[in-house]
């Protein structure tokens, strides 16, 4: 998987380039607009992660061109312009996905891996399998190892999105806008809570946990024998 | 200063307006002037008329000495030089050679003129104009009839006057408004530019003049002192943020200095490494928290959000936020209750009134000991529409009550419990873009908390 990182804050962009190396990506940087649209241009990549405020050529204009260029290769914008107005200029400008600084490595890491899945040739299911774990998307059934696991409304859709992301890392802010639409952060961790709740459903009375919490960045939905 | 004037607007204005309806003015009296001087003189010619009638009654059955004889009479009755009559033979003086007859008036063997008093009287000094009426009679005879016009050209001098004195009048009145009106108007605009510089070379607490007359001005006054008392609450505001970051953050940001420092002098085991990380990790994300939450506090006061707004579905809100809350409540073994009402919808911001009810939920959940119960209810009465947030915790002394809006405000008993003291600054913040408003109750025991929205 090849990453071209646009950032001229050379800290953060070494540091990103640690961080995705070190998860098995192969990573190019450029420090300003006009490289990393001739970068993004020429190079093969399977995503661009690039900062809005750059020197030479803003991240909006360029993502502008390589859109009207007809590229299709996911745009994560990373910036430190967090308003709503911003998010939505930036979605609109071609991004699909919009990280605010400062962000933990975690949530980066996470939004990469939902940006890349969806690159994969879209195929629709009417049922999710993770080992045992069963989700029929059609008669909104959840059953793990032939046994009926009755879930509520919210449950079911929270599930649903970890099952979709199966084997990647989730972070409870991106749980709370996909699942929720809720875009803040609440003071205490409602999250965790329902996460347990779905936890003590499908993993409690079975012998291989499916549904782990990975400390300081977020959920994992995964079948262990199968990594 | 009186150049300042010819430059107002308002002068300017007034003075094309003065100058309008002078020129109507003028017109009418004009008119006026120019109809009665019309009607005088046809006035003068008629009365010629009917003495020329008169005369030639006489002539036709008296013959020419008859009619001297009456002549003479009626000029001595007279006594005035008001109406004359002579009877004069051609031959003796000719007046039709002195008075042209035209085409008309000379079939009639009549003629009306206009000459001066002293041909007919030969006297010189008789030499104010007169109106004569001269007929022609058979055997060379001319009868003349003449009237005197200085009584009437006098008191049409004394109208020509009396019309250019009220013109004149009117003209020098409305321009005497228009300079009144525009210093007026010039005074006010001046008092507002000066309280303007004051402002602006930094004394906010300045005010716009507002007088007891209550016209556009005090109303433009009163608009721009609340717009000054917004600005100012906003600066202040912002001076409070900045106050107290730079003192709560201080002690969070020497916490981490401190573990970072003691860390780097005292190495403990590698393994203990990971947890230093994790906690420093924790630690700083509270702080990012804080700032994040500071932010939206302050982007909502300023408004900036108010584009993105669109009907919320109240009752769904609610609806969800119980649902998110009803886990964490049980997990604190506490009950949560709700009631929506149906169809509540409200024009507002989704994110941010959910954000808010959080916040009062986070609360309630935080505060309000195990075995509790929380209630959150949204309800409707006439137009107006209740948020409320109640539960039976320890509640907050009436006292204190308005201070917890205040940002980084924590009260003793919260000290203990994670949080930044800006949950209610947010919940206030949100109300007030809003349009509604934050109360305190006390809910006998525990707190309840509720958002007003009148529309």
């Amino acid at each position: 998987m090849n990453i071209l990182i646009v950032e001229d804050d050379r800290q953060t962009a070494s540091f990103i380039q640690k961080g995705l190396t070190e998860s098995g990506y192969i990573v190019d940087h450029a420090a300003d607009g006009e490289d990393g649209l001739h970068l993004a241009l020429q190079g093969n990549y399977d995503v661009l992660i690039v900062d809005r405020m750059l020197p030479k050529r803003d991240g909006l204009s360029l993502i502008q061109i390589l859109r009207a260029q007809g590229m299709q290769t996911p745009v994560l914008i990373l910036s430190a312009l967090g308003d709503v107005d911003h998010r939505v200029e930036g979605l609109r400008a071609g991004g699909d996905d919009y990280l605010v600084k400062p962000y933990a490595f975690s949530e980066l890491l996470a939004r990469l891996q939902a940006l890349l899945r969806r690159t994969q040739p879209a195929q629709e299911y009417t049922t999710l399998r993770v080992r045992d774990l069963e989700m029929d998307l059609l008669k909104r059934r959840v059953t793990r190892g032939g046994t009926v696991i009755p879930l509520q409304p919210r449950e079911f859709n929270l599930l649903e999105y970890l099952m979709r992301h199966a084997g990647q890392v989730v972070t409870r802010t991106m749980l709370l806008e996909k699942v929720w639409d809720y875009h803040f952060d609440p003071q205490t961790n409602v999250i965790d809570v329902h996460i347990s709740r779905l936890r003590g459903k499908i993993d409690k009375d079975f012998d291989t946990p499916l549904l782990h919490t990975i400390r300081g960045a977020g959920y994992l939905l995964h079948d262990p024998q199968s990594a | 200063m009186t150049r300042n004037l010819l430059n107002t607007s308002v002068f300017r204005l007034s003075l094309v307006y003065a100058l309008l309806f002078s020129a109507v003015a003028a017109g009418g009296l004009g008119y006026i002037y120019w109809m009665a001087k019309g009607q005088m003189e046809q006035q003068t010619d008629a009365r010629l008329q009917l003495e020329t009638d008169a005369l030639l009654n006489l002539y036709r059955s008296l013959a020419v000495e008859g009619l001297t004889g009456a002549i003479t009479m009626r000029n001595s009755e007279n006594g005035s030089r008001y109406l004359i009559s002579r009877l004069i033979h051609r031959s003796q003086q000719d007046l039709t050679r002195d008075l042209k007859f035209n085409q008309d008036t000379q079939r009639s063997k009549q003629i009306v003129a206009s000459l001066p008093f002293s041909l007919i009287t030969g006297e010189k000094r008789h030499s104010e104009p007169a109106r004569m009426m001269l007929t022609l009679l058979p055997g060379g005879y001319q009868l003349l009839v003449v009237t005197d016009l200085k009584e009437q050209h006098t008191l049409q001098d004394r109208l020509l006057q009396t019309v250019l004195a009220a013109i004149g009048i009117i003209v020098a009145l409305a321009l005497a408004g228009g300079i009144f009106m525009s210093h007026n108007v010039q005074r006010r605009i001046n008092a507002v530019s000066r309280t303007a510089n004051d402002i602006m070379s930094g004394d906010l607490a300045r005010r716009m003049p507002v007088t007891t007359r209550n016209d556009e001005f005090d109303s433009l006054s009163r608009v721009l002192n609340t717009m000054l008392a917004r600005i100012e609450h906003l600066m202040q505001s912002m001076r409070d943020v900045t106050d107290n970051l730079a003192h709560d953050l201080r002690n969070p940001l020497n916490r981490l200095r401190n573990r970072l420092e003691t860390s780097q002098f005292q190495p403990s085991q590698p393994t203990d490494y990971p947890q230093l990380i994790q906690d420093t990790i924790v630690e700083v994300d509270e702080l990012i928290k804080t700032f994040n939450a500071l932010l939206s506090i302050a982007q909502i006061e300023s408004s900036a959000q108010r584009q993105d707004w669109v009907e919320v579905d109240l009752t769904l809100l609610i609806e969800e936020l119980a649902d998110l809350y009803t886990a964490v409540a049980e997990e604190q073994d506490l009950t949560l209750s709700y009631h929506a009402a149906p169809g509540l919808q409200i024009h507002g911001n989704r994110q941010l009134l959910a954000q808010a009810i959080t916040n009062l939920l986070d609360n309630a959940v935080k505060y309000t000991p195990a075995g509790g119960e929380i209630h959150l209810a949204a309800t409707q009465q006439m137009s107006n529409i209740t948020i409320t947030v109640a539960d039976n915790g320890p509640g907050i002394p009436e006292a204190q009550r308005e201070q917890v809006f205040k940002r980084f405000t924590r009260l003793d008993n919260a000290r203990s419990t994670p949080g930044n003291g800006l949950g209610l600054s947010l919940v206030k913040a949100v109300a007030e873009l809003h349009n509604a408003t934050v109360q305190l109750h006390d809910n006998h025991p525990g707190l309840k908390a509720s958002i007003l929205i009148s529309r």
